[in-house]
């Protein structure tokens, strides 16, 4: 188990375009960077950190928080898909050129982590249109204070999918692990599995580094770290309750 | 100044100059009922030209009084307000949208609408006093002056006034002695000596109909070679230089490379093509919306702590290239659900590969939004791009403000555009070494 990282200062620096000059970009705290290959982090466009502003600001209304994680959500599927093995593929366009492209190999499931993890599944059906997709309930054992496994409901050829597991606040990772642990089980291997979330803590990054090294992680953004309550700082509360019942 | 200024921008860059920049204006004038409405109107039907005549002035209520008893001297130049009319003709001339006053012959007054006149090539301005006032005469291309037999101006004058401006035949013949008559004699005839060109028995007169017709049509004919002309010479332009950095191609990513794919396969179904194009559309708008303005903000999340993040500095709205364009719009809804969104219709001539603005409808206020996004599936050589764009200059939409996205632009039609606007963002998915033929539209709308 790694050492607690002691929360940084937030990264901070001017966001925009390559071509705009530094004086005419606005600044803005952007993601901890983290030296871990199995992390993919998207990259801190002047968008992506307005769309975060606006899910994490707790003036958002439910309506627009919603909309909002839905498009940074799309975008965290589009890159998550890039992680999936391609063979080459050369087409005729429909002007007769000759187009050297690309197809994707093997079949892909979704797995959500309920209930904050089904809010992730539109945004994966927007880019797989008849994407099956699997769920697994974990709550948190009161005698225990331990994450539990109530239930689980997965495609059965899942061992043969690559699993793109959707849980979008990842904080200690204390589900995510055992959700990880699950797949596993059923006989899907580690570096099948890619993990799409919107916000994550350096702590459940860490942890997953060490114990998932060939696991794929694919955030929007990773935190400064946690507060004593385990909520994700500066986060963006229960994402969960601000999509389904707020 | 001004004109001292737009000399030197001129000087410092590459220029477009559209085919409406330098209007032809074709003046007609003539006594009332001397065929002038009819002539005009034959040219502008058989050229499909727009035609302005409605610059009376608004009356005072006095006036309107007088007017509705047929006591008003509408055929006096007094009536027109030349001033109105010249600062319209000469936004036209400069290649802007100028707003031509709508009147009501039945009110005797300006309506509260008007009609907006934008980038024609020809212009046909027709009235008694159109050759009057010098500076129409200097801004105008040819002055045609129409000439009829009192009797027949009298009589056809009646007839028209009576059944189209609902006045009875009294008043008509009042007005007649009264004021047409007399100002005739004294305005209008003078400027037979002005004209270029005498048309005796108006629309009967097929002689005099074709040459005019015969001339505009020479002058659209130029217009074009200069227009196609100066198109070719940009292009030249354009290959010597590096592609600006202002031009951002999107990274092809094993995901976008596979979309690519599917959708330049000849044999993807309709069903797949379309659900694909939506699926890269919408990374394509995102993609450009990283290049409009955003301020900073610190926003406060539900735990409490402070976040330093950003907002969109104001409006962006979109203008989309018809036909083509079109097809990004189920992505921008997705991404932009109330996105204000103009329309124009640039069609390249099938004879001579000129491009040409057929409609255009944007937001009143364009000028004022943050940032708009200029939408078109493919650029080829450029022609049509380079043309919307300077849709949005002439509408006062500033170039830095303007961010051009397109599924696939040929290398040398889009360096020509950044050499001509080169402060626009243009956001492209596929850069292609050559121009190709507009294909993306036919297979999204299945026709």
């Amino acid at each position: 188990m790694a050492e607690k990282p002691t929360p940084a200062a937030a990264p901070t620096q001017c966001v925009g375009p390559t071509f705009r000059s530094v004086a005419d970009k606005p600044t803005a705290t952007v993601s901890h960077e983290v030296p871990f290959e199995n992390v993919c982090v998207l990259p801190q466009t002047p968008q992506l950190i307005a769309l975060l502003s606006m899910i994490r600001n707790k003036d958002t209304e439910r309506a627009d928080f919603i909309f909002y994680s839905n498009r940074i959500i799309r975008l965290l599927v589009e890159e998550g898909l890039n992680h999936l093995p391609v063979i080459e593929k050369t087409i005729t366009t429909p002007v007769g050129r000759t187009y050297n492209g690309l197809g994707f190999q093997g079949k892909i499931c979704g797995v959500s982590i309920m209930r904050a993890g089904e809010a992730m599944e539109q945004g994966l059906r927007d880019c797989c249109r008849s994407v099956r997709i699997g769920k697994i309930l974990i709550q948190r054992d009161e005698d225990t204070a331990q994450p539990k496994l109530f239930y689980d409901k997965l495609p059965e050829d899942i061992a043969k999918r690559w699993v793109l597991l959707l849980d979008p606040m990842f904080a200690t990772g204390g589900s995510a692990t055992m959700a990880v642990e699950v797949l596993k089980s059923r006989g899907v291997p580690e570096d099948r599995i890619l993990f799409l979330n919107l916000i994550a803590s350096p702590e459940g990054i860490t942890t997953f580094a060490t114990k998932f090294p060939r696991l794929k992680v694919v955030t929007a953004f990773i935190d400064e770290g946690l507060d004593e309550k385990n909520y994700i700082v500066p986060g963006l509360g229960d994402f969960g309750d601000r999509f389904y019942t707020i | 100044m001004s004109q001292l200024e737009s000399h030197v921008t001129v000087q410092k860059r590459a220029y477009y100059s559209p085919p409406w920049a330098d209007v032809s204006i074709i003046a007609i004038a003539g006594s009332s009922g001397s065929g002038k409405s009819t002539l005009s109107q034959t040219i502008v039907k058989k050229l499909n030209l727009p035609w302005v005549d409605s610059f009376y002035k608004t009356l005072t209520p006095a006036q309107s009084k007088l007017a509705f008893a047929n006591e008003y001297d509408f055929d006096s130049p007094d009536a027109i307000d030349f001033d109105a009319l010249i600062s319209s003709l000469r936004d036209l001339k400069a290649g802007k949208r100028a707003e031509i006053p709508v009147y009501s012959f039945a009110h005797h007054a300006r309506l509260d609408r008007t009609t907006s006149i934008y980038s024609p090539h020809v212009l046909v301005l027709e009235g008694i006093f159109a050759l009057y006032d010098p500076r129409v005469r200097e801004l105008c291309d040819m002055g045609i002056y129409c000439e009829a037999d009192a009797d027949t101006c009298l009589s056809r004058r009646i007839v028209r006034d009576v059944r189209e401006r609902g006045r009875d035949v009294e008043g008509c013949i009042k007005q007649w002695f009264a004021f047409v008559k007399p100002n005739f004699e004294k305005y209008v005839e003078p400027q037979r000596k002005v004209a270029d060109i005498i048309v005796p028995r108006g629309i009967e007169n097929r002689v005099a109909l074709d040459m005019v017709t015969q001339f505009i049509e020479k002058k659209l004919f130029e217009k074009s070679t200069h227009h196609r002309e100066a198109l070719a010479r940009l292009e030249i332009k354009g290959k010597e230089e590096p592609l600006s950095d202002r031009v951002v191609v999107m990274s092809e990513g094993p995901q976008i490379k596979f979309m690519n794919t599917i959708l330049q396969d000849i044999d993807t179904s309709a069903e797949d093509f379309i659900f694909y194009f939506d699926r890269l559309a919408a990374l394509i708008i995102e993609q450009a919306l990283n290049n409009v303005h955003f301020e900073e903000t610190t926003i406060e999340t539900p735990p409490g702590y402070k976040y330093n993040g950003l907002r969109p500095k104001g409006e962006v709205s979109a203008v989309i290239v018809l036909r083509g364009g079109s097809a990004f719009e189920p992505a921008l809804r997705k991404t932009i659900p109330d996105c204000r969104t103009g329309r124009l219709l640039i069609q390249s001539s099938y004879a001579t590969g000129e491009p040409e603005l057929h409609y255009l409808r944007l937001p009143e206020d364009i000028h004022k939004h943050e940032s708009v996004l200029l939408l078109d599936t493919q650029m080829a050589s450029g022609g049509a791009a380079l043309m919307a764009v300077q849709v949005l200059v002439d509408h006062g939409v500033a170039l830095e403000r303007i961010v051009l996205a397109t599924y696939s632009a040929g290398k040398v039609g889009l360096h020509r555009l950044m050499t001509v606007f080169p402060e626009i963002t243009a956001v492209v998915c596929n850069l292609l070494p050559h121009a190709e033929q507009r294909w993306v539209e036919k297979r999204y709308f299945r026709c």
